[in-house]
């Protein structure tokens, strides 16, 4: 069995049956009229035994099909960045926060300073002027 | 009839109505094109400004922007696999590979001829079997919407090729995450832990955008030194050849009647009629191997149901007053304020609007037909922008989308969550599709199975004397059992790859 396919099935065994065991806990219903637990069990139930199918099921590793993460180190970059980006959501000066991420991201990325942030300044801007006055989405 | 049909057309062919309908068409066009901004976002927003203006000039931009929004939603999901519209998933199947292969133009052709092709043929339906589309639709009861939402989801999982185990674990997770929230039946809050932010539930666009955008550019920025990356600058034709037109026309015309079909019945809509139609369309060919890996069969299959599904919904909407959709429900209440009551009676008092709305519609169909083979070659310019600067502005418009929709960062940190979720899924080789897919259907399948038990006095054996239902199950466990017997027959066939990127 593939080595993904064994984390896949172990996580989906284990939420499935967490599932059915916090269901048990929602009210069952009354009089034969599933309640708010029935569904959760339910799902729970058939995700654990799709999990121990996919468990269970044989097959060959090939190289196409290998659970690895290539050029992890601008990926984890990236995701980084992108939770900065996101701690400081609502704390004011969109378009500062906004050109200053992207132009980060994109010298991150390769890209020169100079078009970096101006490219940022620009879509900030952009961004901005549709959401915030055209639709008046609140983005500060 | 003849002097309704003339009385319609003359009320719509006035420079106002048509304007109306012209700016309609371009806001919808914008709306469906904008991941997280949607054609039910964009009619309820500007459903206000109609009410200055008469009852035609009203509709007229509120279609339009109905009609504009969810071919435009076919964009973002042939250019960048982020689809504009949940009803656009499918679409991004055969697009997005048509695009990486240097085809951009034709899949944005090919989306803007076949959906124009949906909305025609559903409109047609509409004009001339109303009554009959609109009467099978209420034949629908909880047990067959259940039945039916359980078939959709298990076709998405169905065509997952491979990986058959895993997209029906990928559309249980969806199911799963449907179950935050209030419990549709009795509001008893369930996997809030505590917050408010989830009494409302996982919001399905925010995750869509997650799933499909940011993971997208997070697998791009993974490939990019791995050498799997291209960057698909060419744009080729856009308008298909005779013969690819030719292999085209079943699909197309399939689709829009399985999209019109799906459409009437109230609360489905074009997400769950393209999937069906993909994946009919897919049976139908000769060439099955080519679905899901750049097929022009199954990207028109797949377009012309999602929009056929407009014609469907307005079917039910004035033919019996009831929403086929979250767009026709606002439309309802805009053309009520109008003094306007969608019904049976509609038929007989005012037929003459009843062509109206359907002149209004084709003329729709044929603006945003212009507009989507015009602007085709422009809007496929955006695979020339470097990767880098594509992928920080997916991400800037998909945050600030995803922000809009309720003005709660709790929808953003949904998406960067569903982004990373979905790019692990990706390595692992999760299709995505029944992910959403469940989410979407999670409460129409609980609140209806439920309401089923109710009803049969929770006697499971009576729910199978209901030959709708009996239908969909038995389409559920076909799709299911299908891909696995195939996959059993070509396992001595190792050049027969299924489709795997659904």
């Amino acid at each position: 069995m593939k080595a993904a396919d064994k984390v896949t099935g172990g996580a989906f065994l284990a939420l499935g049956l967490a599932l059915v065991a916090s269901g048990l806990g929602l009210p069952a219903g009354v009089g034969g009229q599933p309640g708010a637990g029935f569904f959760p069990q339910a799902i729970g139930g058939l995700m654990a035994v799709l999990a121990c199918g996919l468990l269970l099921k044989r097959g060959e590793d090939s190289a196409d099909e290998s659970f690895g993460i290539s050029n992890a180190g601008q990926v984890a970059g990236t995701a980084a960045l992108l939770l900065g980006y996101l701690l400081l959501w609502g704390t004011g000066f969109f378009v500062v926060r906004t050109a200053v991420f992207l132009a980060l991201a994109l010298r991150f990325l390769g890209q020169g300073w100079l078009p970096s942030a101006a490219y940022g300044v620009a879509m900030s801007s952009v961004v901005y002027l549709a959401f915030s006055i055209g639709l008046n989405v609140s983005l500060e | 009839m003849t002097a309704d049909i003339l009385a319609g057309l003359s009320a719509v062919l006035s420079l106002q109505v048509l304007g109306f309908l012209a700016v309609g068409v371009s806001l919808g066009a914008v709306f469906g094109s904008l991941p997280g901004l949607t054609a039910t976002m964009g009619v309820a927003i500007l459903t206000p400004l109609t009410f200055w203006v008469s009852p035609e000039q009203g509709l007229a931009m509120l279609l339009g922007i109905y009609c504009g929004a969810i071919p435009a939603g076919g964009i973002p999901a042939i250019l960048i696999n982020v689809p504009g519209t949940p009803a656009s998933i499918a679409t991004s199947w055969d697009g997005y590979p048509l695009a990486r292969k240097g085809r951009a133009g034709l899949a944005l052709g090919v989306n803007a001829l076949a959906s124009a092709a949906g909305q025609l043929t559903s409109i047609l339906f509409l004009a001339f079997l109303a009554f009959p589309i609109a009467s099978f639709a209420l034949k629908f009861g909880p047990a067959e919407y259940f039945g039916l939402a359980l078939l959709g989801i298990s076709l998405m999982a169905g065509v997952s090729g491979r990986h058959v185990l895993k997209g029906l674990l990928a559309g249980t997770l969806g199911l799963a995450l449907a179950l935050v929230g209030l419990d549709p039946m009795t509001a008893y809050p369930r996997y809030t832990f505590g917050m408010s932010e989830f009494l409302d539930g996982v919001s399905f666009v925010p995750v869509m955008i997650g799933l499909f955008g940011l993971a997208e550019v997070l697998v791009q920025v993974s490939e990019r030194h791995a050498g799997k990356a291209s960057p698909p600058s060419a744009i080729g034709r856009v308008l298909p050849r005779t013969e690819e037109a030719r292999t085209m026309l079943g699909a197309t015309f399939a689709g829009a009647t399985v999209g019109t079909m799906v459409g009437a019945v109230p609360a489905a809509g074009g997400d769950i009629g393209s999937v069906i139609a993909w994946e009919q369309a897919r049976r139908a060919s000769k060439d099955k191997a080519a679905f899901g890996k750049g097929s022009l069969q199954g990207l028109a299959a797949s377009c012309s149901a999602c929009n056929a599904a407009i014609g469907g919904a307005m079917t039910t909407m004035l033919t019996l007053g009831i929403p086929g959709d979250a767009v026709s429900a606002i439309l309802i209440g805009a053309l009520l304020i109008h003094g306007i009551q969608p019904g049976p009676l509609l038929f007989e008092n005012r037929q003459e609007f009843v062509f109206s709305i359907v002149f209004l519609l084709v003329f729709a169909s044929l603006l945003i037909l212009g507009i989507g083979l015009l602007g085709a070659r422009p809007l496929a310019r955006i695979l020339r922008v470097p990767a880098p600067w594509l992928w920080t502005g997916i991400v800037l418009f998909g945050t600030v989308g995803a922000y809009a929709l309720n003005n709660t960062v709790a929808d953003v940190w949904a998406m960067y969550a569903a982004g990373v979720a979905g790019f692990l899924f990706r390595k692992a080789r999760i299709p995505l599709g029944p992910l959403v897919l469940g989410l979407i259907l999670g409460p129409m399948m609980e609140s209806n199975l439920r309401r089923a038990l109710i009803l049969s006095r929770g006697d499971w054996l009576v729910l199978l004397a209901r030959p709708i239902l009996v239908a969909f199950l038995a389409g559920t466990v076909l799709s299911l059992l299908w891909p696995l017997l195939r996959a059993h027959r070509s396992a001595s066939k190792p050049n027969q790859r299924a489709v795997s990127n659904v």
